[in-house]
């Protein structure tokens, strides 16, 4: 008999039911940069895979799990769905498969506060482990800028924005622990400037051109790092909108 | 007194506010100046305030232009962007460095490889499909092993260029053009005759730098 905790990895937002039980473990978030990660996934996954799942597939790979659980419901795409078959198959530890419906909202004051944005999307991701709003929160009456999409995988995007810039799309989704409620991930308020963020392959951009087209937005779509054009049209679309002196 | 500077890919672009002296210098040989106010591929490290070439491309075109509405191409070496402004407000903007990668780098590669005159070059009516510099070069290359004269295939190389920028701005029926390209007669001919180009030099981000230092 050992205590040494388990090393759970997971992919999305599993629901409550099957972290719950786990929470006394060690959760680690497989979507996000664990450092130290080799990146092998070039070799095994189609190219046209996005950055994020890659990223899963290689945490997957490197880190000494004890089990991985996928939510593969309507809030996660095909490719996640696709990885949690190629993970199941290839390696020797379980790989549990959710499905995360839940409709009961959490709320979304970390999406409406006054923060930073990077901060914000630290708060909302460490709040699939930890306890969420831990922080205390000021709500931010007039955002200047919205950003909509999913985590980015290059963090400096968060830094083009001013603070208190409104979290929508899937991670206001995240935060709501909603994250199959496209409903919410629709909702755009009219008047904000807002970016129209997808990654690079990403099913969602679809929906990004879209909606940045219905609300005069500005879409954009970024594999991995993101490069400079991508920042200078941000930085333009913010200035000419008044977002920026 | 201050110097702006647009530190391009393959060129650079000075200019002296007090003197109004314009210079234009290959980039390898600028690789030491430094400016007070830049933009361009190589500007962040060359100057203590850097603006990054789309607002410099609107700033430009807001100080030189005096229509409410314009539309601007800037066709540079490695890379292609535009602005559509109207009465001062963003329309529309995008930026490649993908699809129109080395697209200018390459047509000045092809004719100093040819020794092509691009002032007297004739267009063509066909074109190279020029998804980027690299890959529209190994069509080109092809046509040539297939008999095809290397000034026709350049032309055709050219025209794959100015057709691949042209649907990239959403094809209007008037446009200005930016950057190096503005000198090369062969290129502005290689536009589709409905579209009228209206070249604007290649020191329009320079301006734009002008317009930025008054802010």
């Amino acid at each position: 008999m050992t205590d040494r905790k388990r090393r759970i990895g997971f992919v999305g937002v599993p629901p409550e039911e099957a972290l719950g039980p786990r929470r006394s473990d060690i959760l680690i978030d497989l979507d996000n940069v664990v450092e130290g990660v080799h990146l092998r996934s070039e070799s095994v996954l189609p190219r046209t895979t996005c950055r994020i799942i890659r990223r899963v597939y290689d945490n997957a790979r490197h880190l000494d799990l004890d089990e991985i659980i996928v939510d593969e419901g309507y809030g996660k795409c095909d490719a996640a769905r696709g990885l949690a078959e190629l993970l199941a198959a290839t390696l020797s530890i379980p790989v549990i498969r959710t499905q995360n419906d839940n409709r009961v909202p959490a709320g979304t004051p970390i999406c409406d506060s006054d923060l930073p944005l990077k901060r914000k999307l630290e708060l909302i991701l460490d709040g699939i482990v930890g306890a969420q709003h831990a922080v205390p929160l000021r709500a931010e009456p007039r955002p200047r800028a919205a950003f909509w999409g999913v985590p980015a995988a290059d963090f400096s995007i968060y830094d083009l924005f001013p603070d208190g810039t409104q979290v929508l799309g899937w991670t206001r989704c995240l935060e709501n622990r909603t994250p199959a409620d496209w409903e919410l991930e629709m909702w755009v308020p009219e008047g904000v400037p807002t970016v129209f963020f997808a990654q690079t392959f990403c099913a969602k951009s679809i929906v990004a051109q879209h909606l940045a087209r219905k609300h005069d937005g500005l879409y954009v779509d970024v594999d991995g790092v993101m490069p400079q054009p991508v920042r200078a049209k941000i930085e333009a679309f913010l200035r000419f909108r008044g977002v920026w002196d | 007194m201050a110097r702006l500077a647009d530190f391009g890919t393959t060129w650079t672009k000075l200019l002296d506010t007090e003197s109004g002296e314009r210079r234009i210098l290959r980039s390898r040989e600028a690789r030491d100046l430094t400016a007070d106010v830049a933009t361009g591929h190589n500007a962040r490290r060359r100057a203590p305030r850097h603006v990054n070439e789309l607002i410099a491309l609107a700033q430009g075109g807001l100080r030189l232009l005096t229509e409410p509405e314009f539309l601007i191409l800037d066709v540079g070496s490695r890379d292609i962007k535009y602005i559509h402004m109207r009465r001062g407000e963003l329309v529309a903007m995008d930026w490649t460095a993908t699809c129109g990668s080395l697209t200018g780098f390459t047509l000045e590669l092809l004719g100093n490889y040819y020794g092509i005159d691009y002032g007297t070059a004739e267009p063509s009516t066909k074109s190279v499909p020029v998804t980027c510099g690299v890959l529209g070069m190994e069509q080109l290359f092809e046509l040539v092993s297939q008999g095809v004269s290397e000034e026709e295939a350049v032309a055709r190389f050219a025209r794959g260029i100015a057709m691949n920028a042209y649907r990239f701005i959403g094809a209007p029926p008037q446009f200005y053009l930016s950057g190096g390209m503005c000198d090369n007669r062969l290129f502005l001919r290689s536009f589709p005759a409905e579209a009228e180009v209206r070249p604007l030099g290649r020191f329009v981000l320079v301006e734009g730098l002008v317009e930025e230092m008054g802010k």
